[in-house]
Order: structure tokens, then C-alpha cells, then sequence
């Protein structure tokens, strides 16, 4: 600290934090009163500061700085180097990803709802129907914003601003490319695997080649990746490839379970999808 | 807010620059948003009246930009700041006028510019060095700092206390002892200190009768 002081004041003159607090301690030392409005004894020269002390003994840290000179506790590791601009962005990231989640467990708790009265009113045990809520829910940070940033790069595409365009919602089909959810228990593997369908089944909607001719130089690379990816197509677990409105009437109680789920799913991808169209 | 695009102090500019300008604040996506973040920090680091409504401007573009799923203005803008806050005490020690005006641009880029309606985090801390400084008794000294750090605080006292209210105490504690302690203070300084005071322990309202204090101009 090289500050220029203009003031030659006596007391007014800082000699950084340890001095800030023995400034006020100073002025503490003048009261007649403690802030209990009671008279202060003679020798009782910090009053004010032991009664607090009193009141909430863990208000100091050990080496007696009062809490407001220490860094607070942050959420997160909070770091200072890194660029602002990407800074912002990431969180930017994180309090849609929480937005998101917060949506998502309310739709969860509106449909577990809805159902339930339902099943309860006809009389049967709700317990086979009634989705456990939370179930399967992916609700790590990290994994969704890593998941966030993979249907980000996804959407801000040509093709996906062609396809919602020219697909509207109710008119989509089964072969239709999807936007996984990012909220379902996926391993990583699998993830990365739908993600990859999703952009294969966009690039459908790639803007015709003729437009421009460093356009078509980037989409002629994109095409050799739908290759590969193609030919690994028969290795996917079909499951995933048919996620869509698969109704599913079995009875069998493993399959039931999971069948409220990913109806409401698609429910919720649909918001998501609108707020981003 | 933004329903007239003239409302924006950017005259000052010459006639191509606010055509960039006017461009810039209605299809971002075709010019040089690099630029144009260049622009309106130099601008404001000149200018304090631009300083103090830019941050407008970069509100305008950031949202427009928005819509394209961009966010290259944001990013320049905020590296730019970075780099500007981190040669504070050179550009300080060089023109306080200067540094005035970094801090009142930064504040009010503070101040519009929100992520899901909340302020940015990364500029909470940045934005507390700077006030701090401000308090520090060398700045005390200077009207001209002063006066700045009291409208800084009016204007985003409440939403930097919410974001942390520690670095706040911290902050008053520096304000107090100046009031109290610091010698030599024009009583100018120590009326604008002192209003501050009164407006944060109010929770950022001043009461009528301190508004009557500090504002009436005849009194009786």
C-alpha cells in the first residue's frame, strides 16, 4: 500500500486493517456507557466489544478479527483469475441449469400430483402408478452444466434454428431428433451417445449447401463426422433411439414404474424447447 | 427503459461512430461488437456523463445480442473492464479523473447489466475494491472521488449489500472512521459521508426529515 496521505492527521492516519480496529476500539474507549446503556467500570476499557463477545462468542475468529475482515464462505471455489467474461458466462450457465431444476421438480411434483388424486379417488393403490419424485433425477451441478453446454453448442446451430421452424412441436415424430434431458440419470457414455444422435438427426436440417461456400466448406467436415457416427449406429442400445412417445401399456410393474417418468419428460423438454425458440 | 434508441448520449460520438452505434444497438450481429465494446469503454473513461449512462447501452446490445444466443459484447466488454480494473492504481495515480470515471462506468455496468435478474457475480468483489478504495483517507481528500463513491453507493448500495453484505460492514467501517477520525475533511465531505451513513442505516432510504436535512435549499 502506497497511499498518499494528504492528511498528517494524528489519529485519522491508517496503518492498515489492525489500525482500522484499533481506531474504534479508541472511540469505544471514550463512552461512559456500553451499549447496553448501563455505566462501563473504570478498567472495563472494551465493553462494547466483550459484550458481544457475551451475545455470540463464535463472532470472532481466533485471531480476534471480527467476522466482516474475514472473506465470507462462498458456494463455490471462487476464482479471481479466471476472466470475467467467462465468468459471467459460467454463471450464467449455473443459475439457468438451477432455474431449470427448480422447474423441473415442480412439473414432477404437479404430475405426481394430478395422478394421484385420481388413482386415489377410483380407489386403486397409488403405490404401482405414482412416480417416485426425484427418481433418477440428475441434480449435479457439474453433469448438468456439462450437459447444458453440449445442447448449447447442439442448438446454436443453423439446422436446429430450421428445424423448430419449420417442424412445430405437435408435429413431430418419433425420427424426429429430440433434445436429450438433461435431468435423466445417464451414464456418460450414453449421454455422449444421444447427444450425438440428436446432432446427427439435426444436420437433416443443414442449410441447403449452395449458399455460401465457407458454410459448405464447414458442413462438408460435418458430414464425414455423421459418417462415423453412422457406422457406429448399431452398437446403441436401442432404447435410447426410440425415447419419444413410446406408450407403453405393459403391466409388468419394472416397466410401469419408469412409464411416468418419461412422458413427463417430454412434457418438460417441451417448455425448456419454447423458452429457448 | 429502452423504448427510444435517441435517448442515448452517443452525440458526443462522431457521425460514422454513431452509426456503428445505432447499428450496434439494433442488429448486433453485424458489426464488430469488439469495436464497439472498445468504443464505449474509452468513451466512457473520458466522458463521466457517458460513464454514468453507458451502461444502458451495453444493457441495449447485450440483450439484443441475446437473442442470437450471443454474447461476444458481453464477453469484450467485461475483459476489457478486467483489464481496466486491474491497472487501477497506475490510471489513478495517472488522472483521477480517469479512474472517476472507470469506477462510475463499472458501477453502472454493475448496476444494468444482470444475469436471470441478478447482478454478476464476478464484478461483486471487483466493485467493493474500488469503493474501498475510495474510502481509503488519501481518496477522502479529493471531492472529486468523494462525490463519487457517495452516488455509487446510492446507486447500487442496496443490490452490492444484498449480493455481500460483509464486504458492506467492511466498506462502513472505512466510511465511519473517515467521519469520525480522518483530519482536515472539507465539511462538504463530511456532509456527503455522513448522508451515506444515514441512507445505508435507513436500509438505503433516507428518511424524510434527513431528505429535508440534506436538500431543502431555503431552510427557515
Amino acid at each position: 500500500m502506497s497511499f498518499r496521505h494528504k492528511s498528517r492527521g494524528t489519529d485519522a492516519e491508517y496503518k492498515g486493517d489492525e489500525n482500522r480496529n484499533g481506531g474504534s476500539m479508541k472511540w469505544s474507549n471514550c463512552r461512559k456507557r456500553g451499549a447496553d446503556g448501563s455505566m462501563r467500570s473504570k478498567g472495563d476499557v472494551d465493553s462494547i466489544t466483550s459484550d458481544l463477545k457475551k451475545i455470540n462468542p463464535t463472532h470472532r475468529h481466533p485471531d480476534n478479527r471480527p467476522v466482516s475482515f474475514t472473506t465470507p464462505e462462498s458456494e463455490g471455489p471462487v476464482s479471481r483469475c479466471a476472466d470475467w467474461g467467462s465468468e459471467v458466462e459460467s454463471d450464467e450457465m449455473r443459475s439457468s441449469v438451477r432455474r431449470d431444476m427448480q422447474r423441473y421438480r415442480r412439473r414432477i411434483l404437479a404430475a405426481d400430483f394430478g395422478p394421484r388424486e385420481r388413482t386415489n379417488s377410483s380407489g386403486s393403490s397409488d403405490s404401482r402408478d405414482s412416480p417416485v419424485p426425484g427418481e433418477g433425477m440428475e441434480d449435479d451441478e457439474e453433469v448438468l452444466m456439462r450437459r447444458q453446454k453440449q445442447i448449447n453448442y447442439g442448438k446454436n446451430t443453423l439446422a436446429y434454428d430450421r428445424y423448430i421452424k419449420e417442424v412445430p412441436k405437435h408435429l413431430r415424430q418419433p425420427g424426429h431428433p429430440k433434445t436429450p434431458n438433461k435431468f435423466k440419470k445417464y451414464s456418460r457414455r450414453s449421454w455422449d451417445q444421444q447427444i450425438k444422435l440428436w446432432k446427427v438427426k439435426l444436420h437433416a436440417w443443414d442449410p441447403p449447401a449452395q449458399e455460401g461456400s465457407e458454410l459448405q466448406a464447414i458442413e462438408e467436415v460435418d458430414l464425414d463426422d455423421v459418417m462415423d457416427i453412422e457406422l457406429e449406429f448399431p452398437e446403441i442400445d436401442p432404447d435410447l433411439t426410440t425415447q419419444p412417445p413410446r406408450v407403453s401399456k405393459a403391466s409388468s410393474s419394472q416397466v410401469d414404474s419408469s412409464h411416468g417418468t418419461p412422458s413427463k419428460l417430454m412434457k418438460i423438454d417441451a417448455s425448456v424447447d419454447l423458452d429457448v425458440a | 427503459m429502452d423504448n427510444s434508441k435517441e435517448d442515448f448520449k452517443i452525440q458526443s460520438f462522431d457521425l460514422e461512430t454513431q452509426n456503428l452505434l445505432k447499428t450496434a444497438l439494433k442488429e448486433p450481429s453485424t458489426v464488430d461488437l469488439e469495436k464497439v465494446s472498445r468504443i464505449l469503454v474509452d468513451q466512457s473513461l473520458k466522458d463521466p456523463l457517458f460513464s454514468k449512462e453507458a451502461g444502458r447501452i451495453c444493457y441495449t446490445i447485450v440483450q439484443t445480442e441475446a437473442t442470437c444466443n450471443s454474447n461476444v459484447f458481453r464477453r469484450n466488454l467485461l475483459n476489457r473492464l478486467q483489464v481496466e480494473f486491474k491497472a487501477r492504481e497506475e490510471t489513478r495515480l495517472r488522472s483521477v479523473h480517469e479512474w472517476v470515471c472507470f469506477i462510475t462506468f463499472i458501477c453502472n455496468v454493475f448496476h444494468y447489466l444482470k444475469i436471470n435478474n441478478m447482478p454478476m457475480v464476478a464484478l461483486v468483489h471487483p466493485v467493493y475494491d474500488c469503493l474501498d478504495r475510495l474510502a481509503q483517507p488519501d481518496a477522502l481528500s479529493n471531492e472529486e472521488e468523494v462525490d463519487c463513491l457517495v452516488l455509487q453507493l446510492h446507486r447500487i448500495g442496496d443490490q452490492l449489500e444484498k449480493m455481500n453484505g460483509p464486504r458492506m460492514d467492511e466498506l462502513f467501517h472505512l466510511l465511519r472512521d473517515g467521519f469520525l477520525l480522518q483530519q482536515g475533511l472539507s465539511s462538504m465531505t463530511r456532509l456527503l459521508l455522513l448522508e451515506t451513513l444515514e441512507c445505508r442505516a435507513g436500509g438505503w432510504v433516507l428518511s424524510d426529515t434527513a431528505q429535508k436535512y440534506y436538500y431543502s435549499e431555503v431552510t427557515d
